[in-house]
């Protein structure tokens, strides 16, 4: 029976990939390299393609459809995290927030490939391989950059810094979390956080960058609620900015 | 995928007279009985010249041809439409990277490239110096400007240069995407509602002038243009590309109910078609800097280089040394 | 300097332009080096070569030839090397090989044996396909022990690999299963045919 829990979750994974997705298409002809370039923008296509799988299915479970969804809502119908709204900066905090946001996608998607709910663990199952491959991707450049120069070591620590609060708003306890986990539909945040951040160390000691303490940082909450930053409604607008001349067209 | 039919500069007609006539008999010989050219074959300067020019000015006008429809990518309407524009602007930086490759082989790097693109002396499609001004500009690029690269294209890809011809034969087979998809696009808008009709009517109107421009001014047969023929660098003539573009799409936009803002364009009895002659010297003041987006089309690239350099020196590995690509 | 423009790209408007007219020019390896990609279309297959990347390492360039060499192609495996470890052979005239001008080998080096990989072109304007592996004590000593044991047809250039030099993925080839999916940049998933047709009835009407 598809029930609010359920649907909550779904919102919250298609609504972060859409966000994130739409972000990092803003790079396509403007990467440090033609080849990072290419590959910037079909990590960005998969993140669309997730978000579509996951409306689709929230389209099946009584709710509008995926383009309707998408481009109708405002930003506090919206549940994304703050850290996938933010704007692209430069390449260091897009690599950055592309290597805390999918190593905790690539957990998410593992957990949820064994849920108890038969259609999101078959979207998970379908896609994590190309989770699997934006998080190998994430990982060999900032053992790369994390690494190199003076300079890239720099840049990639502050934009850390600067990121990590947002990044724990990834794992904001849901009212629905005990209901999820009970009915095996999802592990839960906490858990997906302590594994989260155990990977993460574990690519970072490969490099000269130190993680900010977890326990001295204050998370930056309210995304999943539908708070956001001021960077959200002018991202929806320019996102809907056709669609809205005519949202009964075909286009 | 944006091969302009033209290569824009003049170029100082090398004195053949200086190579070595055994070398370039048996290299003459080579491209008649329709062998390909390879990397490390001996070759006449004017040819290793003309055709890194030319593939160099098709590797710009792909990174520079990303900009007007990238101007798209962020409102794309519904899912579909974004997906699609993000893959097709995608390619466009990938045929970059493949074209950039091929001329690498003939021994201009891609630093001295991309340094002549950024200092303006390097050109590309003229066609890329206007602005893409609504969604439906943007469907108009993908659909004519594409289709206007394919002609080029298909006829380049018989050309006598091997890696040049391994690169084409890559793009082509995802160009079908690109047209499929702007036709599929424009037709949407052309028999959507009165707002999208009206909106596709005005791109095409604002984008037919420079596409007539997009195979480049009438040839002069010179003796110049014999020789790059013979060579096979030069596949076939601006007007014979204009001709055959005109019919395979005017009749394919008129189909739509749209109208083209030509009063002279039509078939002649000779099954030729005849048009207002584009206005060559505003072509020649775009073309040299005098256009609508020269100067944002250049700081973009200008900039995203600028902006990577620190990017790409902490990818450099202390111990790499540079050779060019092989095939 | 940067400027704040009004680009019809909101992109371009957050990106503040840099105005600076006289760029300077990019020092050498600024693109960093050069690797070879090839690929195999399906388990068995053979390795055919498809382009070159510019990458730091064999790991980033093996990230990048991903997306530029298989993005539509689906694909089982691939391979790089970098451009400076491939040992080229001259280049034959089509329908004779270059098997049969190699250059004199006076003696078998003293050094020690390892795995080569070959690679043939078998006509000019195609792409290098893998051959098979031999082993041998130097690239040209390969050829040698390659045109004994490999050489089935015209050969009109041969690539030689050492094989510690030739980065292999073919194992996550989960990484691949969706490529056929995405039907968005296919050319057949758009058909509008019945769109132009009805159209036309409808203006006739």
């Amino acid at each position: 029976m598809p029930n609010l829990a359920v649907k909550n979750l779904l919102y919250q994974l298609a609504d972060d990939q859409l966000i994130l997705g739409h972000r990092n298409s803003e790079w396509t002809g403007f990467g440090p390299i033609l080849e990072e370039d290419i590959a910037f923008s079909s990590m960005a296509q998969d993140k669309l393609g997730h978000s579509l799988a996951f409306y689709s299915l929230l389209h099946a479970l009584g709710e509008g459809e995926p383009d309707t969804v998408a481009f109708m809502r405002n930003a506090d119908q919206f549940h994304n995290c703050q850290l996938v709204e933010l704007p692209i900066g430069e390449y260091d905090f897009s690599l950055i927030r592309h290597f805390l946001y999918d190593n905790a996608e690539i957990l998410r998607f593992e957990a949820l490939s064994q849920s108890s709910h038969p259609e999101i663990a078959k979207i998970a199952t379908k896609l994590k391989g190309e989770v699997k491959y934006h998080v190998l991707h994430a990982n060999t450049m900032v053992k790369q950059l994390g690494s190199a120069t003076a300079e890239s070591i720099n840049r990639l620590q502050n934009s850390l810094d600067y990121a990590f609060p947002y990044a724990l708003g990834m794992f904001e306890p849901s009212e629905y979390g005990q209901e999820l986990h009970d009915t095996g539909v999802f592990i839960g945040e906490a858990a997906l956080q302590t594994e989260w951040l155990a990977r993460i160390t574990l690519v970072l000691e490969k490099t000269s960058l130190k993680l900010p303490n977890v326990s001295t940082i204050q998370p930056v909450y309210g995304g999943r609620k539908g708070q956001h930053t001021s960077h959200l409604q002018p991202l929806l607008d320019e996102m809907a900015e056709v669609f809205k001349i005519d949202p009964s067209a075909e286009w | 995928m944006y091969g302009g039919g033209n290569v824009f500069e003049a170029t100082t007609f090398d004195n053949l007279a200086q190579e070595d006539p055994a070398q370039l008999a048996q290299f003459e010989a080579r491209i008649a009985r329709g062998e390909k050219i390879e990397p490390t074959d001996w070759m006449p300067q004017l040819y290793r010249k003309q055709l890194i020019r030319m593939i160099e000015q098709h590797a710009h006008s792909e990174i520079i041809g990303a900009l007007p429809e990238g101007a798209w990518i962020t409102r794309a309407p519904g899912f579909r439409r974004k997906l699609a524009q993000m893959a097709k602007v995608q390619d466009e930086v990938g045929h970059a990277q493949l074209l950039y490759s091929a001329a690498e082989t003939l021994g201009k790097t891609r630093e001295q490239m991309l340094t002549d693109l950024i200092n303006g002396k390097s050109k590309y499609s003229n066609v890329f110096n206007y602005p893409a001004v609504t969604w439906a500009d943007s469907n108009t690029i993908s659909w004519l400007i594409d289709a206007g690269a394919i002609v080029n294209q298909l006829a380049n890809a018989k050309g006598s240069y091997g890696p040049y011809c391994r690169a084409l034969d890559r793009i082509c087979a995802e160009e079908a995407f690109h047209l499929k998809y702007g036709h599929d696009a424009v037709v949407h808008l052309a028999t959507g509602s009165p707002i999208q009709r009206s909106m596709i009517q005005a791109a095409l109107n604002r984008w037919w002038p420079p596409i007539m421009t997009f195979f480049g001014p009438p040839d002069k047969m010179s003796t110049h243009t014999e020789t790059l023929m013979r060579w096979k660098v030069k596949m076939a003539t601006n007007d014979a590309c204009r001709q055959q573009f005109l019919d395979m799409y005017v009749p394919k936009i008129w189909e739509l109910g749209l109208t083209i803002p030509d009063p002279n364009l039509h078939k002649n009895e000779h099954g030729e078609w005849e048009y207002t002659e584009p206005d060559w010297a505003e072509f020649k003041r775009v073309i040299n800097g005098d256009g609508p987006c020269n100067a944002e089309r250049l700081a973009v690239r200008r900039t995203s280089e600028e902006r990577g350099a620190w990017v790409r020196q902490a990818l450099l590995a202390p111990k790499a040394t540079y050779v060019k690509p092989l095939a | 300097m940067t400027q704040n423009s009004s680009s019809i790209d909101p992109r371009v408007n957050r990106l503040h332009l840099e105005t600076d007219d006289h760029p300077t020019p990019k020092p050498a390896l600024d693109q960093l080096e050069t690797f070879e990609v090839f690929h195999q279309k399906k388990v068995g297959a053979a390795y055919t070569y498809v382009g070159p990347v510019h990458a730091a390492n064999e790991e980033i360039a093996f990230l990048f030839a991903k997306e530029q060499y298989s993005r539509r192609a689906i694909c089982s495996g691939m391979w790089v090397a970098k451009t400076q470890h491939v040992f080229l052979s001259g280049y034959a005239d089509d329908a004779t090989s270059i098997y049969d001008n190699l250059p004199t080998l006076s003696e078998v080096p003293n050094a020690a044996e390892q795995s080569y990989e070959i690679f043939h072109l078998k006509k000019r304007g195609k792409a290098h396909q893998h051959a098979g592996s031999v082993t041998a004590r130097s690239p040209l000593h390969a050829l040698y022990v390659a045109k004994e044991v490999l050489q089935t047809s015209p050969a009109v250039n041969v690539w030689v690999i050492a094989s510690a030099h030739v980065l292999r993925q073919e194992q996550d080839q989960d990484m691949w299963a969706t490529t056929p999916d995405k039907k968005y940049r296919e050319a057949m998933a758009y058909r509008v045919q019945d769109k132009i047709e009805k159209f036309k009835a409808e203006q006739k009407a």
